[in-house]
């Protein structure tokens, strides 16, 4: 009988043991799963040097073919923000875009556009908030009027199929 | 089905199988995968029945009390290996670069958001306090040059009675290598003029590009330039 007691204890001993082992192994995937779940470690910005560089590309020649324009050649223009943009960036241009073709042509108006830099502050692999600075001169041939605005803008982007587009335009 | 298995294995065992048997059947095609694995396991540990130590009527019983014994003994394993890959990738996470980046380049947005605030920020009331604010948070050049202000500037910057204060709209990380770094912001300048009274306050909007660097654990700014508008 002690024997088989003995052998009982023994046992219960060992699945204790077992038991502690798997709840220290448990405690140490928790942590892990703590760990890359933050905020923070799911920000791919700047710690994700390729994928941070063709956000920034990608704004960055996104926004001056955007931004650029032709009263001589307006559907480049309009080309181009069928390519780039997208949802509210999309309605928000055409609105834009109206009331400029429709005084373009009287004022033989160009704007280029020149983008300075472009900081990624958000990036997911399907999503990027970045900070944007850029310079818009616009010419207008009718009275040889020029002039240059600085913007600061807070762009969205959202991965479609192989490529990006801006999904949200917010002038700061 | 591993189970069963050595439910196969125990009847087997309660009826010794003689070897030259066991090799039959095994070689045999018409015996299927199962039986034929029940059967090697069972040759391969040492069977009780043929061990001649032991009283051939305890077989069963010694075996059964063995395999049971083996139970506790994976359950141990199991647990040590979940406690090796638990553990593992808890290290893994701590020492993982790309997090430590993550982490370093949060820490950077938040106080060079904070140092670029105070570095647009002055009140005519208590200049000297203003400067050793922007003192505090600059390095190198740019803090020689905060430092160097002296009384007659001072005072003609008391002169102007002007409040302003600096507010990060938005800021983003350009730059992160090692100890520096390049940080762009957005912000709003308010400005009070008192020297109009009941002037309303103005406000206008700056984008600075900011260099830092980690000294003694804190980034300090090296380097504060407005991004000029250029036509290139």
């Amino acid at each position: 009988m002690t024997k088989v007691r003995s052998v009982i204890q023994t046992r219960t001993t060992v699945y204790v043991l077992a038991l502690l082992l798997a709840v220290g192994g448990g405690y140490g995937f928790w942590q892990s799963y703590q760990l890359r779940s933050t905020p923070s470690a799911e920000n791919l910005a700047v710690v994700d040097a390729s994928l941070t560089a063709e956000v920034r590309s990608f704004v960055s020649q996104g926004l001056t073919r955007v931004l650029t324009f032709d009263w001589q050649d307006p559907a480049a223009t309009t080309a181009a923000a069928d390519q780039v943009l997208d949802d509210k960036a999309r309605s928000d241009y055409d609105e834009l875009f109206t009331t400029l073709e429709a005084r373009a042509p009287g004022q033989q108006l160009t704007l280029t556009a020149v983008v300075q830099s472009v900081a990624v502050k958000e990036l997911e692999t399907d999503r990027a908030v970045a900070l944007v600075f850029l310079d818009q001169t616009s010419q207008r041939a009718s009275d040889q009027q020029a002039s240059i605005a600085a913007a600061q803008l807070s762009v969205t982007a959202e991965r479609s199929g192989s490529g990006w587009v801006i999904t949200e335009l917010q002038p700061l | 089905m591993s189970r069963h298995t050595t439910t196969t294995a125990d009847e087997r065992s309660a009826d010794p199988i003689e070897p030259d048997e066991l090799l039959e059947s095994s070689g045999s095609s018409s015996v299927s995968p199962e039986a034929a694995d029940a059967a090697s396991s069972d040759t391969d540990e040492a069977d009780p029945a043929s061990d001649p130590s032991l009283p051939s009527g305890a077989g069963s019983g010694a075996q059964r009390s063995r395999r049971r014994a083996q139970l506790p003994l994976a359950a141990v394993i199991v647990g040590a290996v979940v406690l090796v890959a638990g553990s593992f990738f808890w290290w893994d996470a701590e020492r993982d670069p790309q997090l430590a980046a993550a982490a370093e380049r949060d820490q950077v947005l938040i106080e060079a958001t904070t140092a670029i605030e105070t570095l647009n920020t002055l009140d005519y009331r208590d200049v000297p306090a203003g400067l050793a604010a922007w003192t505090d948070v600059t390095t190198g050049t740019m803090r020689d040059g905060i430092a160097a202000i002296d009384e007659a500037m001072q005072q003609s910057l008391a002169g102007e009675q002007k409040i302003s204060t600096g507010q990060v709209l938005e800021a983003a990380v350009l730059r992160l290598e090692g100890d520096a770094a390049t940080v762009v912001v957005a912000v709003e300048i308010g400005i009070t003029d008192d020297a109009v009274p009941d002037s309303p306050e103005t406000t206008k909007r700056n984008r600075f590009s900011a260099d830092l660097v980690l000294t003694d654990g804190r980034w300090l700014v090296e380097d504060l330039q407005q991004v000029a508008v250029s036509l290139s």
